[in-house]
């Protein structure tokens, strides 16, 4: 199981992939977890806002756009988790 | 005060009434291109006559402003005139390096320089900004009418953006391996604020090719806020959005080129710059609402086009013509590249003749990225 977090947007427009693949991680199990308990279904549409980012997160069958506003609490934590894990 | 002489000029001297109960100027004798012209001389000898004109271009200032309401409840000030129209009210403040907005204030309208660099940068490229919005455009801030311009640094850790959230602008540090601050570059901070003229004015749609519209036009006035600070005409200035924001550590030069975009970077883990300099590189895509910072790429080249084949100043008649479609109210949101086009035609036609220099110029240079049209049919 594989995880995605791209990051496209910003002032500068650049596209950044971080990924992470679930089952190589030494805590698979808490990561399988944690993956379930996300509100893929709640995201809600936002305005757009000029130069901020927008954030896609891919997790067949999960796949959930979220503006960078919208980035908070878990969202952020896995962002940040994928984004940490894959620049290792 | 010297110059009293070019004061008789017959500008309509709000105040100078003769005892007459008047409208100020907008039955002058002084057609507003020339209002505009006096208004932009910055001689200080005809400062009476620059200040004069400038506030008759205000009283005269369109209609568009009204489509937004008064934000303020109050009226303009009364004169002393110089404290009047046209004049900053800056706000800087400090993050701290938190993602919490506003943080704390650390230099307000009038202060000293501080030791911070990134507080003095944001202060001076807002100045800056709204020098040319009021000196070219008597644009008085993002709205037209005066509103304080507040920015906030040192937004996050390592934050690689910066950006406009409706109300205030926003400078990350930048993460010192790709990015440097992000107030280091005036084009940038210039881009942010024009997001809010955007937002007061023609309010395109960030999606598609609007989306794509609406960060053209923060390029363009990016571009033109800097060529002017530096007193650049269109052959000496880079054309670069974002200049000095890469480290040494990338190949690139900026974030992107007006001039020849997709050459601004490249770089092996950047990759090379993707914007596409005409149609036949348009790209389609679902990142980035349609990628607004992608396609700009086209009508940031158009402009250029239309820069270099009316030479000179940038911020003159090319600039004047993208401003006028900007915040003329014959602008539709959802505007797709095709009807800006026609619609700055129709501008360039209205105000400098069809078949001048400049409209022969605006349907070159959109001619050159691919966006020909019935020019007939645009000035009508």
């Amino acid at each position: 199981m594989k995880v995605v977090v791209s990051r496209s947007g910003g002032l500068a427009g650049l596209r950044v992939t971080w990924d992470l693949q679930v089952d190589e991680q030494p805590d698979a199990a808490a990561w399988m977890q944690f993956l379930e308990e996300l509100p893929w279904d709640e995201a809600e549409d936002t305005a757009p806002a000029p130069d901020r980012y927008v954030y896609r997160i891919r997790c067949a069958p999960h796949e959930v756009v979220l503006a960078e506003p919208q980035v908070h609490g878990a969202w952020k934590d896995l962002i940040d988790r994928v984004r940490a894990a894959s620049e290792r | 005060m010297t110059g009293t002489d070019q004061t008789q000029s017959p500008v309509p001297f709000p105040g100078h009434s003769h005892g007459r109960a008047t409208h100020p100027v907008r039955c002058g004798v002084v057609p507003p291109y020339l209002l505009e012209r006096l208004a932009a001389v910055e001689d200080p000898r005809f400062e009476a006559a620059a200040e004069a004109a400038r506030r008759s271009l205000r009283v005269d200032d369109p209609i568009r402003s009204l489509r937004f309401g008064d934000r303020r409840t109050s009226a303009l000030p009364t004169p002393p005139a110089r404290a009047v129209p046209g004049v900053t009210t800056r706000t800087i403040s400090d993050a701290g390096h938190l993602q919490t907005l506003p943080g704390r204030v650390v230099r307000t309208e009038g202060q000293p320089p501080v030791a911070d660099v990134a507080v003095n940068e944001a202060y001076t490229g807002l100045g800056d900004t709204h020098g040319l919005y009021w000196s070219q455009y008597q644009r008085d801030s993002i709205d037209g009418r005066g509103l304080p311009l507040d920015a906030t640094v040192h937004y996050g850790r390592d934050y690689d953006n910066a950006f406009w959230d409706g109300e205030r602008m926003v400078f990350g540090d930048g993460d010192g391996e790709v990015f440097n601050r992000f107030t280091v570059s005036l084009s940038v901070i210039a881009h942010e604020l024009t997001h809010g003229v955007t937002q007061y004015s023609a309010n395109l749609a960030y999606q598609g090719q609007s989306g794509a519209l609406n960060e053209s036009v923060s390029d363009v006035f990016g571009a033109l806020v800097e060529q002017y600070a530096a007193g650049q005409n269109t052959q000496a200035a880079s054309w670069l959005i974002g200049e000095g924001l890469f480290t040494d550590q990338v190949q690139g030069q900026a974030l992107r080129s007006m001039k020849a975009p997709g050459t601004a970077y490249d770089d092996d883990v950047l990759g090379t710059d993707p914007q596409p300099a005409s149609m036949d590189g348009y790209i389609e895509t679902e990142d980035d609402y349609g990628g607004v910072h992608l396609n700009s790429g086209i009508p940031n080249r158009a402009f250029y086009l239309v820069a270099e084949a009316v030479g000179g100043n940038a911020w003159e008649a090319p600039g004047q013509i993208w401003y006028d479609t900007l915040t003329g109210g014959n602008l539709r949101a959802n505007a797709d590249f095709a009807s800006f086009a026609a619609a700055t035609a129709t501008v360039a036609a209205n105000r400098y003749g069809a078949g001048s220099t400049e409209h022969d110029a605006v349907l070159a240079g959109w001619d050159g990225v691919g966006l020909g049209f019935d020019p007939l049919q645009a000035a009508s």
